[in-house]
């Protein structure tokens, strides 16, 4: 028999039976559909984390001040951390770019337009931390960070609620009385929600701190934020900050840190581990329904070889060999499986696509291996749930099949 | 210069293990040889064992001792694919329910021996259409089993039967299915066939009529062969010897 010949009686074979077959290719279009879009949801979640980490790089190390501990009760922010911290920090070999972070809420003004936006105040190397690009003017200098001048870097989206000019460098905005001259506006990352950079005010830190806000502390800092260098090793560069923090704060062995350090290439591991695992759980409760499928097609098969049995005995007496009986059996439980993921793999495709981008608005990555896995699964069901309907067939006494009405 | 047998069977026994135990034995050290040309009927009552002794000498079942040499070959042995193989070569099979594929036409059908020997599929296809010319049937290619007449379909099986080429043609109750007028037109064939293409054929019967188309007939009673040579004048001499047979 050639290829031809079983891939043809087998069509002949599934196509004589075409209610029974379609619901049985039904059981497997949707398994894999079901593993398809579960494999889209999970690259969609994983593939939005890592979205947002890109846009912060995974190179970027947070130090908190305090969560100090004592008697194990940690003892909220302690102002542990200060400018010079940040000195001795930018000449860590590892470090590209360092600058403290001052969060504050403001209310800001421009004309009659009013709009509550959050502030940062920072150094220089803040637009490097954080990946920030000018779209128009410049970003903050170290300069105007030691005059603390009334400078203001906006975002695109605060620029527009604020009602600015298209190029506002230059335009003058009020917060808390303060006038803060713009001199750039960054480009739009395209992030949003809670502390969207799209949309919110960096001004120098010592502006903020002693012009805005009035800092009974100016030389702390809440938070220090760094970049590394893109070869550096983040394990490496936290050993290095942690001791060199500790050995700044005088800390002695046994104490606690007084600062907290994020890894944010950690974070994002962590969070792909968790979304690694619930894709692997929504993927394994999908794979239950293909095993019904499956199911669904050795029930088929087993059903047809009773049928058949007469036919069985005609092809055996006239000289089909066991084994050609076994791979006819088999092909016609392979095709079947192959066409129900065809169009499993397309509706799969289709829907998760189609409602990725149509209805979330949301560009679901696209992967070679769902398709790879689910011709792999369909040979796979399709040799399993056949070998034992096949072998039945095949072990078919020819006297007996013949015989039977 | 002696000629090969197309059939050699010697002391062949065959027992089928019984539900409750034990075995139950069918045929009893049955030997006879049949020589190419030959149009043999095997005949003998319901349960005789004639059936047994056809799916034997048909490779469909192998003996439980004694040799059987098919064209000079010794099958007693062989696996079931080994089997499967030798039927699809030597034999050609025409039933009483002439087993035909009920949802493939009847081209296919007469194609199906030549697939499984794994010939190319216009050669398949010349080779049928051969076939069913000689069975006066090229007209109806397409049609399905369902759509011929019992006739006609018993000569679709024999075009089949015929396509793979065999040495031998095993015909089992071939006429039981039809009215009597198909019957003989059928039996005619088979004369035909033997007469002028020189195929042996083993046509299995338990009508004495029927028999009468062949020219030797063998009897089987209750596992032993109690008759085997030329067409008697009357049934009378097979009943007799089953009666002896009895006896002893």
């Amino acid at each position: 028999m050639t290829f031809y010949d079983i891939a043809h009686e087998s069509w002949l074979s599934i196509s004589g039976n075409k209610m029974r077959s379609f619901l049985t290719v039904l059981g497997i279009v949707i398994g894999i559909m079901a593993v398809v879009i579960m494999v889209a949801v999970g690259e969609t979640v994983q593939q939005s984390i890592t979205d947002q980490f890109s846009s912060l790089g995974t190179n970027t190390i947070m130090i908190r001040a305090g969560a100090a501990q004592s008697a194990g009760v940690r003892s909220g922010n302690r102002m542990t951390l200060t400018m010079d911290d940040v000195q001795y920090l930018s000449q860590l070999p590892d470090v590209a770019a360092v600058s403290p972070v001052e969060n504050s809420s403001a209310q800001v003004v421009y004309g009659n337009k009013n709009w509550s936006t959050s502030m940062v105040g920072v150094y220089p190397g803040y637009a490097t931390v954080q990946n920030l690009e000018m779209e128009y003017g410049t970003f903050i200098d170290m300069s105007a960070v030691r005059n603390a001048a009334t400078y203001a870097v906006i975002g695109p989206d605060t620029a527009e609620e604020l009602g600015l000019p298209k190029n506002p460098v230059g335009e003058v905005i009020r917060v808390r009385n303060t006038p803060l001259t713009v001199i750039g506006v960054t480009k739009a990352k395209g992030d949003s929600g809670m502390g969207s950079q799209d949309d919110m005010i960096i001004v120098p830190i010592t502006t903020l701190k002693k012009r805005i806000v009035g800092s009974r502390f100016p030389n702390s800092v809440n938070m220090i934020s760094l970049k590394l260098y893109q070869d550096a090793d983040n394990n490496i560069a936290t050993d290095q900050i942690t001791s060199l923090l500790r050995q700044r704060h005088k800390l002695k062995d046994s104490d606690a840190d007084d600062f907290q350090i994020t890894d944010m290439k950690q974070v994002m591991e962590t969070m792909e581990t968790v979304t690694g695992y619930l894709t692997l759980l929504l993927i394994a409760i999908a794979a239950v329904s293909l095993l019904v499928g499956s199911i669904g097609i050795m029930n088929m098969m087993l059903v047809s070889v009773a049928e058949r049995t007469r036919e069985i005995g005609i092809r055996k007496a006239i000289g089909a060999q066991e084994t050609t009986i076994i791979t006819q059996f088999l092909s016609e439980s392979i095709l079947i499986s192959f066409i129900g993921s065809m169009f499993g793999l397309v509706l799969g495709v289709g829907l998760s696509q189609g409602v990725g981008r149509f209805v979330l608005h949301y560009n679901v990555p696209f992967s070679i291996w769902p398709v790879v896995v689910s011709i792999s699964v369909a040979v796979v069901v399709g040799l399993v749930s056949g070998v034992m309907p096949a072998i039945k067939a095949a072990k078919l006494n020819p006297i007996d099949s013949l015989r039977y009405e | 210069m002696k000629q090969t047998p197309i059939i050699s069977m010697k002391k062949i026994c065959k027992s089928f293990p019984l539900e409750v135990g034990g075995e139950q034995q069918v045929l009893f050290d049955i030997s006879f040889t049949i020589n190419p040309g030959e149009f043999v009927a095997i005949m003998g009552p319901s349960g005789s064992g004639k059936s047994t002794c056809m799916n034997i000498v048909g490779a469909l079942d192998s003996a439980s001792s004694g040799t059987y040499e098919l064209y000079g070959k010794d099958i007693t042995t062989l696996l079931p694919d080994e089997l499967a193989k030798i039927r699809n070569e030597y034999i050609g099979f025409v039933f009483q329910n002439f087993n035909l594929l009920p949802k493939r036409n009847i081209l296919d059908n007469v194609m199906l021996p030549l697939m499984y020997r794994g010939l190319p599929i216009p050669e398949r296809l010349e080779r049928a259409r051969e076939m069913l010319k000689l069975v006066n049937l090229e007209n109806f290619e397409t049609y399905l089993p369902t759509q011929l007449s019992g006739g006609m379909k018993q000569r679709v099986a024999i075009a089949r039967a015929l396509a793979g080429n065999p040495k031998l043609i095993l015909a089992d109750e071939p006429t039981g299915a039809l009215d009597s007028k198909m019957g003989n037109e059928i039996l005619k064939f088979f004369k035909k066939l033997n007469k002028e293409m020189g195929i042996t054929i083993v046509m299995i019967t338990h009508e004495f009529e029927i028999a009468r188309y062949a020219n030797r007939v063998i009897h089987i009673y209750d596992g032993h062969i109690t008759y085997d040579g030329p067409i008697p004048k009357n049934e009378t001499v097979l009943l007799k010897s089953e009666q002896k047979a009895r006896r002893k």
